[in-house]
């Protein structure tokens, strides 16, 4: 098969002493970029591209999907370790690594992330080599109607995520789809809901700004509040039998690195999705489909391994069309894609035959990296558990000081800084009334993707929503859309199934 | 031998005392790092354009301080230049032109931008143009092979066509064709050029009115195919496609310029460096190459110039949208 010949030689290009080297530094910076809350992959390669400008391009890229990729991983070491998601793309993290940090395993949250990590990272790249070309196909014929049809899938799954209360579940969804209304409508391009014409708000109200300011302000308070300062946990020994328990309880998270891994890989390949929807939804359908979905929040190990193993597996994917197409799968990739002209390439469908060393390079390395990224991130666990060894009442400053940055980072606007700390302040009170926030945040990611999915649509079909439903013109999106009305079902008729069981067994 | 080398040294470093203080009294340079406005998210036109400069300023030590690219997208620009309005006598902020600082201070009346107060003109550094562009194989454009099949086409069939947004070049540029030729088009807006491009080859649109980079991968591939170029002559990337001059249609003309402009209020020394330095990233090597690979065009313009040429193309603008809405 001429596919591993070229496979191989990537590899062997990847092993270079530059470009290893490149890789290696690569990994180490996106672990830490990934890791401080405001900065993430976006950030990380943006301000590095210029530096690559005196490498080879081959070199180039090695380096910047290091960045990339290390920051998937490293975006979980804060979003278990305090609570603050590191990058849009660990914000699902937040939702189990933190709870299973506070339970006292942290270690296996940690271990779990790396191993999801590396599986999903692993599974995209090999479904990468294989089917590169067929999948581009894919992703071209990958239009409107299907985007929102797999949205509609999406939110679909969100309705079982904030436990049985759906009430409170819709009302925390419809909370996000009212805040990412915020800013230009997509189609008109005219200014909606600029509260008080203040300039801020006319670039909407960015994910990681919520995200930040309700689980890192409002986890912040919260703790305060529980541990009155104190240290949060004092035993936490790092000893083979622990680290044996955090493996023994990946065992438990296959199916999790399953959903993971294919469906963050189909969400990045894409175009305009990426690894923050890939890894909220995986975190989603991987809760819908779990035996034990009650538990998914209070801290269970497959609810790290879903996002986790798919945002790399997304960002993986996410370079498929940047490829082959041209086109970014994600705001990172955008990024790349403009260093990739600027380097003299021409991304498209003949990049493979002509720069065969660039883009078997990059593959190869990918396969390097995520085998560092794993041994380095297991290396360190030791040390990052150290930060819970810190009294309450001087870490909550530094988390105060990493989310006022985090939230100032994406657009540099102090007005951000505000709007942060007022959905801290009110993510706590809604955790105080027992609402699930998790909807919300997940809302304000896919609101803007479906409604623009939606509308092009409906120009298409001159406003009939019979296009999702076309089985013959649109096979995609009909059979998506179908799946999603069931999902949407299911949560529903389930508790009344189950009580038809009871029923008929007490009967 | 040696006096005469001391009086020589005296009367040389003597002169160039003299011409430098005739010419500045003290020259700028910058203090702190530069920030560099793009009104445009990551990834397209401008995005690239920005950082590309960015990247050769870096990399030969242009200037003393470090330029800093920040995407501010929101409005159509509004959001951007709203900001640069506000930093009025600032000396370190620079901004990015795409042709929305023509058309949004016109649009959205609200924002109070006044294009030429608000902000100081530096230098046009390119001009990028449209093409008219169809899929190889696309179903509805079957046996159109000139821009004219194309036209006969599109009156009786309302085709798609795909675009980057509302109000945005290619948009005002359908309205005009409208006006011309006397079809229209559902027209479907989608994030940024690239998907634009992908949108066509994925056989969503009939037709797009893309940048030349925008689908220069599909173009080599063969996936996609250009009618007309809109400039007086042809376009050395695109040796096969005919100029809108030649094909008889001379009022088809369009530019997107990249330029660039502080700030209202900045002192004339600071205006100067700025544009020196311009000029130093346009006469670059790597700067030329690679747009000219691009299909891009490059026209260096400063000054009066400069600023004839901004009064122009507002004023077209805003004729456009005029007979648009």
């Amino acid at each position: 098969m001429d596919v591993f010949i070229l496979l191989l030689e990537g590899i062997f290009v990847s092993f270079e002493p530059l470009n290893l080297g490149l890789l290696i530094f690569g990994c180490l910076i996106g672990l830490f970029v990934g890791a401080m809350p405001g900065l993430g992959s976006v950030n990380g390669v943006a301000i590095l591209i210029p530096i690559t400008f005196i490498i080879p391009p081959t070199a180039a890229i090695i380096f910047l999907a290091a960045v990339y990729y290390g920051a998937m991983y490293g975006g979980a070491i804060s979003s278990v370790m305090l609570g603050i998601p590191g990058a849009s793309t660990a914000v699902a993290t937040v939702f189990d690594g933190r709870p299973l940090a506070v339970k006292g395993e942290a270690m296996t949250a940690l271990t779990a992330a790396a191993v999801g990590s590396f599986v999903g990272g692993t599974v995209s790249v090999i479904l990468f080599t294989l089917f590169a070309p067929p999948l581009a196909e894919v992703a071209l014929r990958f239009n409107a109607p299907e985007t929102f049809a797999l949205m509609v899938m999406a939110f679909a799954t969100f309705v079982g995520l904030g436990g049985d209360d759906v009430p409170k579940t819709i009302f925390s969804i419809l909370i996000g789809l009212a805040l990412s209304t915020i800013g230009l409508d997509l189609i008109t391009g005219k200014p909606r809901l600029i509260f008080f014409n203040i300039p801020g708000f006319l670039h909407g109200i960015n994910f990681l700004v919520l995200a930040i300011g309700i689980y890192g302000i409002g986890e912040m308070l919260w703790t305060l509040e529980e541990t009155k300062g104190k240290v949060q946990m004092s035993k936490l020994s790092v000893n083979m039998k622990e680290v044996g328990r955090a493996f023994g309880a990946l065992k438990k998270t296959i199916m999790a690195m399953n959903i993971g891994s294919f469906l963050g890989f189909f969400v990045g390949i894409l175009p305009a999705a990426g690894a923050t929807p890939a890894s909220l939804m995986s975190y989603g359908i991987t809760k819908q489909l779990s035996k034990n979905s009650k538990e998914f929040g209070s801290g269970v190990p497959a609810g790290v391994v879903a996002p986790e193993c798919a945002n790399n597996s997304a960002s993986t994917g996410s370079m498929l069309p940047m490829l082959t197409l041209g086109i970014p799968g994600s705001p990172t990739t955008a990024i790349l894609l403009g260093g990739m002209i600027l380097w003299g390439l021409t991304p498209g469908p003949l990049l493979f035959t002509q720069e065969p060393e660039f883009v078997w390079g990059l593959i190869g390395s990918l396969y390097i990296a995520n085998f560092f990224t794993l041994v380095l991130n297991i290396a360190l666990i030791p040390a990052f558990l150290m930060v819970l060894r810190i009294p309450f009442a001087i870490l909550a400053p530094v988390i105060f000081v990493l989310c006022v940055t985090g939230g100032y980072a994406p657009t540099q606007s102090l007005h951000d800084v505000w709007l942060m700390l007022l959905f801290g302040f009110a993510g706590y009170i809604l955790r105080k009334l027992d609402y699930p926030v998790a909807p919300a945040v997940l809302s304000i990611v896919l609101g803007p993707l479906a409604e623009k999915a939606l509308r092009q649509s409906l120009i298409l079909s001159d406003g009939s929503m019979g296009i999702f439903f076309d089985m013959a013109e649109k096979p995609i999106a009909a059979i998506i859309m179908y799946i999603a009305i069931v999902l949407l079902i299911m949560p529903a008729f389930g508790p009344l199934y189950r009580k038809y069981i009871k029923k008929k067994q007490t009967t | 031998m040696s006096i005469i080398k001391k009086l020589a040294l005296v009367i040389v470093s003597l002169s160039l005392v003299a011409v430098s203080s005739v010419s500045s009294a003290k020259p700028f340079s910058p203090k702190k790092p530069i920030e560099l406005i793009i009104p445009a998210g990551q990834g397209g036109g401008a995005d690239e354009i920005a950082r590309l400069v960015q990247g050769v300023i870096e990399k030969n030590d242009y200037a003393s301080k470090p330029v800093i690219p920040i995407n501010k997208k929101g409005g159509s620009g509004g959001e951007a230049m709203t900001y640069v309005k506000k930093k009025a006598g600032d000396e370190h902020t620079l901004i990015i032109t795409l042709n929305n600082v023509l058309t949004t201070p016109v649009n959205q009346p609200e924002l109070g931008i006044d294009f030429f107060n608000d902000f100081t003109p530096l230098a046009r550094l390119i001009t990028d143009t449209f093409l008219v562009w169809i899929a190889t194989e696309g179903k509805n454009t079957q046996g159109v092979e000139t821009f004219d099949d194309f036209i006969a086409l599109a009156k009786g069939n309302g085709l798609v066509m795909g675009g980057t947004g509302s109000m945005s070049e290619d948009e005002l540029l359908l309205g005009m064709m409208r006006g011309q030729f006397g079809f229209d088009a559902k027209y479907v807006p989608y994030d940024g050029g690239g998907a634009v491009a992908k949108g066509l080859v994925g056989g969503e649109s009939d037709f797009t009115l893309n940048n030349p980079s925008e689908q220069m991968g599909f173009y080599q591939s063969g996936d996609s195919k250009a009618l007309v170029m809109m400039t007086p002559e042809r376009n050395p990337a695109f040796p096969d496609v005919p100029s809108s001059y030649e094909l008889g249609y001379p009022d088809l003309e369009y530019y997107m310029m990249r330029a660039f402009m502080a700030p209202a209020g900045i002192d004339a020394e600071v205006e100067k460096y700025y544009t020196g330095l311009l000029h130093t990233v346009y006469h670059d090597n790597e700067f030329q190459t690679f747009n000219i690979d691009d299909g891009k065009l490059m026209s260096w313009l400063e000054g009066f110039g400069l600023k004839d040429f901004l009064a122009i193309e507002y004023a077209k603008h805003g004729e456009i949208i005029k007979n648009f809405n």
